[in-house]
């Protein structure tokens, strides 16, 4: 039963889907403050990098190495994406053309190919990578076993960080002047919250949280270092965080339903389904083009729970 | 405040400007348009830092960095434009940013919030729904909701930045009573106006400010509209400019709307089954407070916006719904609300911005290629005529005043001899001088027998201008009424929505 | 402090230095990442810019990368110009070079003057097509194009990866053993070859010519025709354009299926010039779309300034590939690529605005007297 195609499609969807799930709601969380940020491909290929880097260099257990490839993960994707807050928040920079630059730079050809060449990385396995832990003996249980309680650390914290920013966002007053600084902020301004603030943290915890993401491809989905490995994942998850109306809750649905796509090349092939291999690999990305369009043309015309000043810089003195 | 300058690339907006205001008193800051009056409250409340001067709250000096430090000192304030977050519900909004010791809390209790503020909206008369959602509320309950904001907070000095020009007569008489109540109990509101009336009828005193300098301060009892007229303007006359009255039945009918049905961007009706008519050389005022459908209006009948029943017919022949180009080739012109982004493409010089229209034709484009030499003669001709002044027409548009991007725009729509013109709004934010001038230019258009349907939220200047009003309500028109038997009263509980 | 105002009027001298001050920090920066790896910088630049320019052949090489550098260029600043954001051009330059070396197969035996226009047609219209694409989703369903033009670059990668590795596709090559088992692409004849013009000993490839004309064309375009003028409406304000009576949707299409073109022709000309051969992974490999669009940025959307940044950064790829190595490592070159558009980005603030460093002058502390707000 837990070999049922069902099952395994559903179980491998939530693994596929645990990479783009963390860059998604770390995109959301940096719109949520107003800043679109395009780089996401960008930093979660240094998230990939550095993460695999981290576990390859520092020794220790196996936790403690792979904890310190995602804190590594995060803290060099938040730094990345500091470039980004700097040009778009301070400087006023397009966020587009900015976004675009950090990909360029950090990108398949760019800093994140050339710190895996300069500290040979390429070719070489993970010391340690994530594996799935068996939560309380229950993974065998049937059909909610594979899919709940037999999935690694990372998803797991993945649900926790859902829950985290849904409380986060509705319950809490940073919360709320997050919400108000991404929606107007000349009131949230007027009413004393520091908008370039909370532009410039929810920026970087945005390139953190894709940079874990990426992590989870070098440490989990591979787990080896490849130039370019995310292909396209980051321009998935800025695609999920439109299709998810700006709702954690959506972005862990639409994450899924991705990784899904993702997998399905994969499971198919496993059970001698015959079609070229590019039919499979290009499912996501005509998938994400197609629910671009029915999110933009189908559900209303207005860009529903976009928050009203993403892309728009905060000046105050101007006239 | 003592002393304060502040300056903008370009100008100097505050020079050496002296303010004060005492306990339990109704300030009145009157000035016309560009006077330094928003500047001067946007540096009491933090926004902006004055470049020279000082600040001083019961005799302590004070240093507003930011936002938060002025609403520490107790000062709080109400924008023309609402800073409010349309999302969020009455209460969010009161909270956000807000901390005392009652309140700091960092997990949010809505249902208390909720309590609190619902209790604080019965003490001062109030009435708002703390749940609601604030882009679900009219403005005058957009305007309670800033008010007790400011009072939350615990606000003992209350500025309000041109409280009325949204409102309805009612709705501000409703508003002055507040005010009075708020003064009673021992805080300090000052009162930014440029309606001398009304500062008249509300204020304890009154200082004028005229291009950014302090021209002085009096007891409202001890002056009187005129010398507060000359004050703010520096002579005499306020507006000279009004309508000679044209007998319609001689002239024949140019726009004509009959059950016109349009939906908002929304999705929600926002023009009912409107019928309307204006005849050559006529000035048709629509009166209303803002969001009552004014804007559709507009775009429906200039092919902006889609109808979903009725028709509109410009000379006897129907228009196709929903084509702007169309509505140009049956001359109909449009100076809109949004002058700047919207009538005016900003980045673009004065010369392309004053072919926005006829580019597509000869001369300015015989064969599909554009004549420099052309756009530039024309832009020079209009220019002169329409007394724009601007470094040159290869300057770009948002770099000019609001005056002069409003004379781009009206050279532009008069210069294509139209049959009809739509005004949205055409004055607002324009000092004086500028006021004046547009006004005589739609005077000059409608003798020349040009249909103008003129919308503005400023009663005053549809009084001086229309022929007949129209007052629009809810998607409706409530009346027509000529201007010789037009009521204000009766104006007021139109745009109220009883009658 | 950092107090930014706007300015009244364009800095003109720094509309020119912007984009070489851009290029300068670009090499400061990059220099100090090449220290933190332990290469020594001065002689990276200097053996990269040997190899860009100076020595025998190189600025031949150098042209063959401008070629599609130009044109993906002329791509980005046609579609920028009017804010339509074709991310796409990297896929548009596939589906040209399979539109070019399709035809090019399918005519083998014509003569050269039919089988280079039919290329160089085949190029513009499948690249066209391509960015019609997104084009058309962003007009008639608000689509964000650039995350769709940019979808379709994998999917352009794929299906070129498909006609080769994975298919008996009509571009394969299957005539011999080998190329049954190791796929390869069918080799066009020399007649599908686009000539080169010899000019003072260097190489001028035949596309780098279209890409001038080309050049010229789009600068004519956008500066004296009604199409160009409604262009610039739309790309300053959508509203304005609206309420000019512009038809917006058909004009996004057009847009973007000119950009898709020049993407194309970059394509054609990678065939005809250079690869002779569908080559999936050498096209993947280069990665011209994305140049394309640092080239766009760093002229600043003006399509002669392109030809000359083209050049330039032509000769940064060449020296990086041809360097490529230990002591070369990979990724320099986007690495270069993104921080010259960094520079440029914070360089673009000094045109439009003035920065004064400080404390603004103001608020002072003197003790009270007189006038005051709210008496005590």
């Amino acid at each position: 039963m837990n070999n049922s195609l069902l099952v395994v499609i559903v179980a491998s969807a939530i693994f596929y889907g645990t990479p783009l799930l963390f860059a998604a709601l770390g995109e959301l969380l940096a719109e949520r403050s107003g800043v679109l940020n395009l780089g996401v491909e960008g930093m979660m290929l240094m998230g990939a990098v550095s993460g695999f880097w981290a576990v390859q260099t520092f020794g220790g257990p196996g936790w403690l190495s792979l904890l310190s490839g995602v804190a590594v993960a995060a803290l060099v994707a938040a730094a990345t994406s500091l470039i980004h807050a700097f040009l778009t928040i301070t400087l006023r920079a397009s966020q587009i053309v900015s976004g675009l630059a950090l990909t360029i730079f950090a990108g398949a050809t760019g800093l994140s190919s050339y710190i895996g060449h300069v500290a040979n990385l390429s070719g070489k396995p993970a010391h340690h990578e994530f594996t799935a832990i068996d939560v309380m003996g229950l993974g065998d249980a049937p059909f909610i076993g594979p899919i709940l309680f037999h999935q690694n650390a990372l998803t797991y914290a993945s649900w926790a960080l859902v829950g985290l920013i849904l409380l986060y966002l509705y319950r809490t007053r940073p919360g709320l002047h997050l919400r108000a600084v991404g929606e107007s902020p000349a009131t949230a301004d007027a009413m004393g919250i520091n908008v370039t603030a909370y532009r410039y943290i929810h920026t970087m915890l945005g390139g953190a949280l894709a940079g874990v993401g990426g992590a989870f491809f070098s440490l989990a989905i591979t787990p080896f270092w490849l130039d370019g490995m995310t292909s396209g994942a980051g321009w998935i998850a800025i695609a999920l965080v439109i299709f998810a109306f700006w709702r954690p809750e959506l972005a862990l649905v639409g994450a899924y339903l991705f990784g899904a796509f993702s997998s399905l090349a994969f499971t198919l092939q496993a059970r001698q389904v015959h079609l070229p291999p590019e039919v499979f690999s290009s499912l996501p990305y005509l998938m994400t083009i197609v629910v671009l369009v029915l999110v933009s043309s189908g559900w209303g015309r207005r860009r529903l729970g976009a928050p009203a000043a993403l892309g728009v810089p905060y000046v105050r003195e101007e006239r | 405040m003592r002393g304060i300058t502040k300056r903008f690339p370009g100008v100097v907006a505050n020079e050496q400007v002296d303010f004060e205001a005492l306990e339990g008193e109704i300030h009145a800051l009157l000035g016309e348009n560009g006077a330094g009056k928003s500047t001067l409250s946007n540096i009491l409340t933090g926004l902006y830092r004055p470049d020279e001067g000082e600040i001083l709250v019961r005799g302590n000096p004070v240093a507003f960095h930011s936002p938060r430090d002025a609403i520490e000192a107790g000062i709080g304030m109400v924008h023309q434009h609402f800073r409010l977050a349309a999302s969020f519900t009455v209460a969010e909004n009161l909270v956000l940013g807000h901390r005392d010791a009652a309140d700091r809390g960092f997990l949010l209790e809505p249902r208390v919030i909720q309590g609190r503020v619902a209790e604080l909206a019965r003490r001062y008369r109030m009435p708002v729904d703390p749940g609601a959602r604030v882009w679900q509320l009219s403005v005058g309950e957009q305007q309670r909701v800033e008010i007790l904001k400011a009072l939350y907070r615990g606000a003992r000095i209350l500025i309000l930045d041109e409280p009325t020009s949204l409102l309805t007569p009612q709705e501000s008489k409703n508003l002055f009573e507040t005010l009075r109540l708020m003064v009673a109990e021992g805080r300090t509101v000052i009162f930014i106006s440029h309606k001398l009336e009304e500062v008249m009828a509300v204020s304890t005193r009154v200082t004028v400010l005229r291009q950014g300098k302090l021209i002085g301060t009096v007891l409202t009892k001890e002056t009187n509209p005129r010398q507060l007229a000359r004050m703010m303007v520096g002579r005499d006359v306020v507006f000279t400019q009004k309508k000679e009255a044209v007998a319609q039945t001689e002239r024949d009918v140019v726009l004509d709307l009959r059950g016109v049905t349009a939906l908002s961007d929304l999705g929600t009706l926002a023009l009912q089954k409107v019928d309307l008519t204006v005849h050559a050389g006529e000035i048709v005022g629509i009166a209303g407070v803002a969001g009552n459908g004014q804007r559709e209006l507009a775009e429906v009948i200039t092919g902006m916006r889609r109808l979903t029943s009725g028709t509109v017919s410009i000379a006897g022949r129907a228009m196709r719904s929903g084509d702007p180009l169309a509505a140009i080739q049956q001359s109909v012109s449009h100076v809109p609300e949004d002058r700047m982004g919207t009538g005016v493409a900003p980045s673009l010089s004065i010369a392309d911005n004053l072919v926005l229209k006829s580019y597509r034709r000869a001369p300015i484009s015989p064969q599909g290629w554009l004549r420099a030499g052309r756009i530039r003669a024309n832009a020079v001709d209009l220019m002169r005529r329409f007394n724009i002044s601007a470094p040159g027409p290869q300057t770009p548009t948002r770099l000019l005043s609001g005056g002069n991007v409003q004379k781009v725009l009206l050279a532009r729509e008069l210069s294509s001899r139209p049959k009809v013109l739509v005004a949205a709004s055409p004055t607002r934010g324009l000092d004086v001088a500028a006021t004046d001038a547009v006004r005589g230019l739609l005077l000059e258009a409608a003798a020349r027998g040009v249909a103008i349907l003129l919308i503005s939220e400023d009663l005053d200047e549809i009084l001086a201008l229309a022929d007949r009003i129209a007052v629009l309500y809810g998607g409706r028109i409530m009346g027509v009424v000529e201007r010789q038997k037009a009521v204000v009263e009766e104006l007021g509980l139109m745009m109220a929505g009883a009658a | 402090m950092i107090r930014i105002e706007r300015r009244l009027r364009e800095s003109r001298w720094l509309v020119v230095a912007v984009p070489i001050g851009s290029l300068i920090g670009a090499v400061i920066l990059s220099s100090i990442i090449l220290l933190a790896t332990g290469h020594d910088p001065l002689a990276t630049w200097q053996r990269l810019l040997e190899r860009g320019f100076f020595s025998e052949g190189a600025f031949s090489a150098t042209l063959v990368q401008a070629t599609p550098l130009l044109l993906t260029g002329l791509a980005a600043a046609a579609a920028f110009r009017m804010q339509t954001w074709n991310i796409g051009a990297e896929g548009q330059l596939y589906l040209g070079a399979v539109g070019a070396s399709g035809i090019a197969i399918a005519l083998q035996s014509q003569s050269a003057a039919l089988v280079i226009p039919a290329m160089v047609l085949a190029g513009l219209v499948t690249g066209a097509a391509w960015a019609a694409i997104p084009g058309a989703l962003r007009a008639f369903f608000r689509t964000n194009e650039i995350i769709t033009s940019l979808m379709l670059n994998y999917v352009g990668g794929l299906l070129i990866t498909y006609l080769i590795f994975d298919s008996h596709s009509y571009w394969r090559e299957l005539s011999t053993f080998t190329s049954r088992v190791f796929p390869q692409g069918k080799y066009l004849s020399p007649s599908a070859a686009w000539p080169s013009l010899q000019i003072a000993g260097i190489g001028v490839p035949f596309g780098f010519f279209i890409g001038m004309f080309a050049a010229a064309g789009l600068w004519m375009l956008y500066r004296s025709t009604r199409f160009g003028f409604e262009a610039r409406v739309i790309g300053d304000s959508r509203s304005a354009a609206h309420y000019a009576g512009i038809r917006t949707r058909r004009k996004i299409v057009a847009v973007m299926a000119l950009s898709g073109a020049f993407a194309g022709l970059g394509g054609a000309s990678e065939i005809g010039d250079f690869r002779h051969v569908l080559d999936p992974r050498g096209l993947q490999q280069a990665s011209f779309g994305y140049g394309g669009i640092v080239v766009a940025a760093l002229a600043r959307l003006n399509p002669f300034a392109v030809i000359v940044v083209a050049l330039l950064l032509g000769g940064l790829s060449n020296g990086g590939f041809s360097l490529q190595g230990a002591d070369f490592p990979a990724g320099l070159v986007g690495t270069l690529q993104g921080l010259i558009l960094f520079c440029a980005l914070a360089g673009e603030l000094l045109v439009h605005y003035k920065i004064r460093l400080g404390r603004p002058a103001g608020v002072s502390h003197k003790p009270a007297d007189a006038a005051r707000v709210g008496a005590a």
